[in-house]
């Protein structure tokens, strides 16, 4: 006798047993586990595996792509398109300013909140509620919204530029000398100071933009901080500086560096801060993705390829990272 | 401000279409036994104006209703199309091509109808070389023409550049230009006809490299290198630069409502690109097509959208009542017309090459 067999005339007449519920349980934690399976698999696998069949397909000049098996794709990012008669490293730049930004950006970020939430959780608990609410309501602004605001504040007649003008600021640094260095940086043109393109308005747009994340990510370990640990390390004489550099620092290093790696991978995809505010030659890999894939050529295998080696670098970071935290764990 | 939107509406065009695709659907059965054509155009006030004035014009003169479909001026567009020929339905009946994407939509092949021309008399109004061939017979009727102008800031620049030669003079013009990002965006047609031999140049590598080496030499005046149309309007409005490349009829609108911008025809010219309306190759809407573009190269029509929507029209001036003000509003010569078929046939090698020379790799 079957074990259905068995239980199916037992459904008609009697309450259902106790096995049988603890049966129906399964069923519905195996429905739900198969269910999440689709969806990583429909969501995450699927187009991850689209976007890697496609970057080895084949660029049709003058029209679109087709399906292929070719490596010209990668090739072409390491050394360029007109390879071996010509070398380029066009794309290795580009990927190279990615990184740059997204740590450069990253860090700033994470080192000036740092102070900013240690200053919070001091705070009382409404005020610290208050300070979360708002920086939590901040996140609300998109990219597009904050690299607008910022474009504003550097524009020649509306912004920085104004005020150092008007307050007579571009005259003086035009009579002491220091604007020919500035031109000589970009940040001047013959007439005025300018701020746009610069590799400092595209620093500053991005820690900016992730500056609450950062904050929102330091505040809990902060939070837990004892505060009679520094008080101890006051009243035996350190000052304050030592008591951040020995006390506080090393209790919220791991916390600083999950910060830094999670702003580091968001930020290297940063798109609008990097179009409106970088200099062509300082471009990232993502922008290139985008021109690649949404431009006039159509080489969406192109476009796979980098973004590719976009995702692979950005596993080299997290596992650096992982590692570097494991290190620092045992060490501590 | 609507029309500064039309170019640059790239990204939403699609989510758009594919909305008015899904409406198309559920509309046809109440309307069947009216004449009706989809016809696709760059949205914003681009869209808006030929709702309100193009489209009931035609309505009126032929009984075919028309619904507008928002679709974007790029390559983009060729994608979605290639995927809805693919799966059987398209959103719109008529789409509006500029060259390159037409000539790149022939190449894919599938995408466009060859459309038999006896339909569409009016079309003997344009000029040949508006009517697109591949060599399997015409494809694309032209709708409108845009030129890429070059523009200054009066109140910055007092005396007007007679030669776009004169962007190269670091002196006057230092970190003060904005100038397109695009490998494409016809500025290395400018550059050729300035100081080479125009679309000759292009025809090869070394005449092509010699045409952006010539570019690098601007490099140093370039303050900005704009990838949307909004970017290169903020900045002359802004101050943040005093001259570049822009869009003529945008450049007249800003200017009328009081910004410092003025478009130029230098003597090199400008360029001139235009659009194409092209039928899908799916649908079955060929005579209301004809009459469409047959309506569309009436010189009345071609008028109608140079007063309407700021579009240069594609026929002799002779033939239209545009006064002097409303065709300058428009158009100018001498027109420079692009190397399309050199930015398709060597699209990696020209983007590539550019890319660097931009970049400074």
């Amino acid at each position: 006798m079957t074990v259905v067999g068995h239980i199916r005339p037992a459904a008609d007449d009697a309450p259902p047993r106790p096995e049988r519920a603890a049966l129906r349980w399964r069923a519905l934690g195996l429905a739900i586990t198969l269910l999440l399976w689709t969806v990583v698999l429909v969501l995450c696998l699927v187009p991850l595996a689209l976007v890697l069949v496609i970057s080895v397909g084949q660029k049709v000049e003058g029209a679109g792509w087709e399906w292929g098996f070719t490596a010209e794709n990668y090739i072409r990012f390491l050394v360029g398109a007109q390879w071996p008669a010509e070398t380029t490293f066009l794309y290795l730049t580009q990927l190279y300013w990615s990184m740059r930004y997204a740590v450069v950006a990253s860090v700033i970020a994470v080192v000036t909140a740092l102070p900013f939430t240690y200053l919070m959780t001091r705070q009382s608990r409404r005020a610290q509620a208050l300070w979360l609410v708002f920086l939590l309501a901040t996140l609300s602004l998109s990219e597009v919204f904050i690299v607008m605001g910022w474009d504003i504040i550097l524009s020649n007649n509306s912004g920085l530029p104004m005020l150092f003008a008007a307050s007579g600021l571009t005259d003086w640094l035009k009579a002491t000398g220091w604007f020919d260095v500035l031109r000589d940086w970009g940040l001047a043109n013959p007439r005025n100071v300018k701020f746009k393109t610069s590799e400092f308005a595209t620093v500053l747009t991005m820690s900016y933009l992730v500056w609450p994340y950062a904050v929102i990510l330091l505040y809990p370990a902060l939070s837990r901080l004892d505060p009679s640990l520094a008080e101890a390390a006051r009243t035996m004489g350190a000052r304050p500086w030592t008591v951040a550099r020995t006390v506080i620092l090393p209790a919220v290093r791991l916390p600083l560096l999950g910060a830094v790696l999670l702003l580091f991978v968001f930020l290297l995809g940063g798109y609008v801060a990097v179009t409106v505010f970088a200099d062509p030659a300082k471009h990232t890999t993502a922008v290139s993705v985008y021109e690649h894939v949404r431009g006039s050529t159509l080489n969406a295998p192109f476009g796979a390829a980098q973004s590719v080696i976009l995702l692979v670098t950005a596993a080299v970071f997290l596992v650096i990272g992982h590692r570097l935290s494991r290190t620092s764990r045992g060490g501590g | 401000m609507g029309t500064l939107d039309r170019r640059t509406l790239l990204t939403r065009g699609g989510a758009f279409a594919a909305m008015s695709a899904a409406s198309g659907v559920i509309g046809t059965p109440l309307i069947a036994q009216a004449r009706t054509l989809r016809v696709g155009s760059y949205g914003g006030y681009f869209e808006n104006s030929f709702k309100e004035h193009v489209f009931p014009a035609f309505t009126a003169a032929t009984g075919i209703t028309v619904e507008s479909v928002t679709q974007p001026n790029s390559s983009d567009w060729l994608v979605t199309m290639q995927q809805a020929t693919a799966a059987g339905s398209v959103p719109t009946d008529i789409s509006l091509y500029a060259r390159d994407t037409m000539i790149k939509a022939s190449r894919l092949g599938g995408l466009i109808k060859t459309l038999d021309i006896s339909k569409v008399p009016a079309s003997a109004n344009l000029d040949p070389y508006f009517v697109f061939d591949a060599g399997q017979g015409p494809l694309g009727v032209g709708a409108m023409s845009w030129f890429t102008a070059m523009v200054i800031n009066p109140t910055e620049v007092s005396q007007a550049p007679a030669s776009w030669a004169d962007f190269w003079d670091s002196s006057k013009y230092e970190a003060s230009l904005g100038l397109s990002k695009n490998f494409n965006a016809l500025f290395l047609d400018i550059a050729a006809a300035t100081f080479f031999d125009g679309g000759e140049t292009f025809a090869t590598d070394e005449g092509i490299l010699a045409v952006i080496a010539k570019v690098a030499e601007l490099k140093p005046n370039v303050a900005l290198w704009w990838s949307a149309e909004s970017q290169m309007e903020q900045a002359m409005k802004n101050g943040d630069v005093i001259g570049g490349q822009y869009y003529l009829d945008v450049s007249n609108l800003m200017a009328a409502e009081g910004f410092p911008i003025r478009p130029i025809f230098p003597k090199e010219g400008n360029p001139q690109d235009y659009g194409s309306w092209c039928l899908s190759a799916i649908s079955d809407k060929d005579a209301e097509a004809a009459e469409f573009m047959n309506f569309s190269s009436d010189p009345a029509t071609q008028a109608l959208m140079s007063r309407k929507i700021g579009t240069a029209p594609l026929v002799a001036r002779e033939k239209t009542d545009l006064t002097d003000d409303e065709f300058a509003f428009t158009s100018g010569a001498p027109a420079i017309k692009p190397a399309y078929e050199a930015y398709l046939d060597k699209e990696t090698f020209i983007k590539e090459a550019w890319d660097k020379m931009v970049a400074g790799a």
